[in-house]
């Protein structure tokens, strides 16, 4: 649910109270024109007032929790689970994180420590986030709490695509501290959530060999199905245009 | 009104079929401009002024119409193996090229034959009109004929049908879904024609709109899927060239 434009218009009063729509534009770096037709449909992105927010050094989250549908935000941030934690690590660095485990490759730990994490979000973080912090039901709950049905958002989670409100409304499901989804879409940022800096990096070496394994090996499951059913898109549509093109 | 959407769709589908040309002499799926070049033929042949000019040159005993019904049998086969190849269809594919299928186009050629020897053809009419209006026997055999004459496109558009549901609610690229949907509704409309017997005297134009839809969607949905792997191909060569850089 994007923030309404009069609200918004009033947090912009507080913040920048002499700065007109083409001084916030250029310093926030967003298009003139997509602000305009936010505030001509009434209705602004919550990416928009991110962007703003950053560009005057307010910390997004606090922002966000000005309106009311995010007021749950407000107060001092919640430190994110482990599983949050992890979920939001790259296949690839969580295999290069196998990969130098001695108990899985003996010469692992000659080859060095693995380059630094990657920043949250990855390719399936979204996907990956909802289920770490999933006890079976929480699907269930999210769209009994916001009407939306289960397709729509399992849809959204395979595209890795999350709105801010159904993120908010997830981790309220799954009471989880509430910026976490909205870290595992990339609206913003592990810092300005309020993740202390290193907590990934620390969750990862807290993992044990065998739960690190058999994570990695349930992210390269995925990854196969996904990698596999788009070879079997491309193979039909090659054979409809070899036939009919 | 019947003779603006005759002389459009004639024009469509030549169109398409003189745009096949530099593809087909490159030897890229003859068959596609063979189905092109035979449903042209055959909307020309079914309009009153170049149907009669023709069959005045081939005796005037209306062969013109018999040839028609063989062309548009050919049409709609090269359609059909077109078709559910492409779309991977093999158990539709083996209906119509298998015993069964092969069977129906020999029992019903045999028919359509039959029925034309049967009746004394003399006196160039499209759509066999004049003759049917002879007396009650060649109202009745020029019923026969006519029904004859569906069956076998009704037959392919009824084994075509399911794939065609199918890839329209699949996961194939957007165009290609519009374009199956569009094969799907043609093959809904040319199996609706068997039901022509039933229509109440006088309602011609609904079987008019009923075959010209059907025509119109075919040619419409095959030139679909030829314009959307040439924009897949134009899209994937420029990405190339992006990497290169």
């Amino acid at each position: 649910m994007p923030l309404p434009a009069k609200a918004f218009q009033r947090w912009l009063q507080g913040i920048a109270p002499n700065a007109s729509t083409a001084d916030v534009c250029r310093v926030s770096g967003i298009k003139r024109t997509t602000l305009a037709q936010q505030l001509v449909r009434g209705k602004v992105s919550e990416s928009t007032l991110v962007s703003i927010s950053r560009a005057y050094n307010i910390g997004p989250v606090a922002a966000l929790a000005d309106f009311e549908a995010y007021r749950e935000l407000a107060g001092p941030p919640r430190l994110p689970t482990r599983g949050e934690l992890v979920s939001q690590i790259s296949t690839p660095d969580l295999l290069r994180a196998v990969l130098s485990r001695t108990a899985v490759e003996p010469e692992g730990a000659a080859a060095g420590l693995p380059p630094a994490l990657s920043p949250a979000p990855h390719a399936t973080s979204v996907k990956n986030w909802v289920d770490a912090i999933d006890d079976g039901e929480v699907r269930h709950r999210v769209s009994a709490a916001t009407g939306i049905a289960p397709q729509n958002y399992s849809a959204q989670l395979t595209a890795n695509r999350l709105t801010p409100e159904l993120a908010l409304a997830t981790s309220q499901a799954a009471g989880v501290g509430p910026a976490g989804g909205l870290v595992a879409t990339g609206l913003v940022t592990e810092e300005e959530a309020g993740w202390p800096p290193g907590a990934r990096q620390a969750a990862l070496e807290g993992m044990s060999d065998a739960d690190l394994t058999v994570l990695a090996g349930e992210r390269l499951q995925a990854l196969g199905k996904v990698l596999r059913r788009q070879e079997q898109d491309h193979e039909q549509a090659e054979k409809i245009w070899e036939n009919l093109g | 009104m019947i003779d603006i959407l005759q002389w459009t769709t004639l024009a469509v589908c030549g169109l398409v079929a003189l745009a096949r040309i530099p593809s087909a002499l490159r030897g890229e799926n003859r068959s596609l401009f063979s189905i092109f070049a035979l449903m042209t033929l055959a909307i020309l042949l079914s309009i009153e002024a170049p149907y009669v000019w023709i069959d005045a040159a081939l005796g005037g005993i209306n062969l013109t119409n018999l040839a028609l019904r063989f062309i548009i049998f050919g049409a709609v086969f090269f359609i059909g193996v077109r078709t559910t190849r492409g779309f991977g269809a093999d158990g539709a594919y083996r209906l119509l090229t298998g015993r069964v299928g092969m069977a129906a186009l020999l029992v019903i050629s045999v028919a359509v034959v039959g029925v034309f020897l049967l009746m004394d053809t003399t006196g160039s009419s499209a759509g066999l009109s004049a003759v049917s209006d002879r007396d009650a026997r060649h109202a009745m055999l020029a019923e026969y004929y006519g029904a004859a004459g569906r069956a076998y496109p009704a037959f392919v558009a009824l084994v075509l049908l399911p794939a065609m549901v199918r890839a329209a609610l699949g996961r194939l690229p957007v165009p290609v879904r519009f374009a199956a949907a569009l094969l799907g509704l043609g093959a809904i409309a040319t199996a609706l024609s068997l039901l022509f017997p039933f229509l109440p005297p006088n309602s011609d134009a609904v079987a008019f709109v009923v075959n010209y839809t059907a025509i119109l969607c075919f040619v419409l949905g095959l030139a679909l899927i030829w314009a959307a792997k040439v924009w897949t191909r134009r899209k994937s060569c420029r990405r190339r060239k992006y990497t290169e850089k």
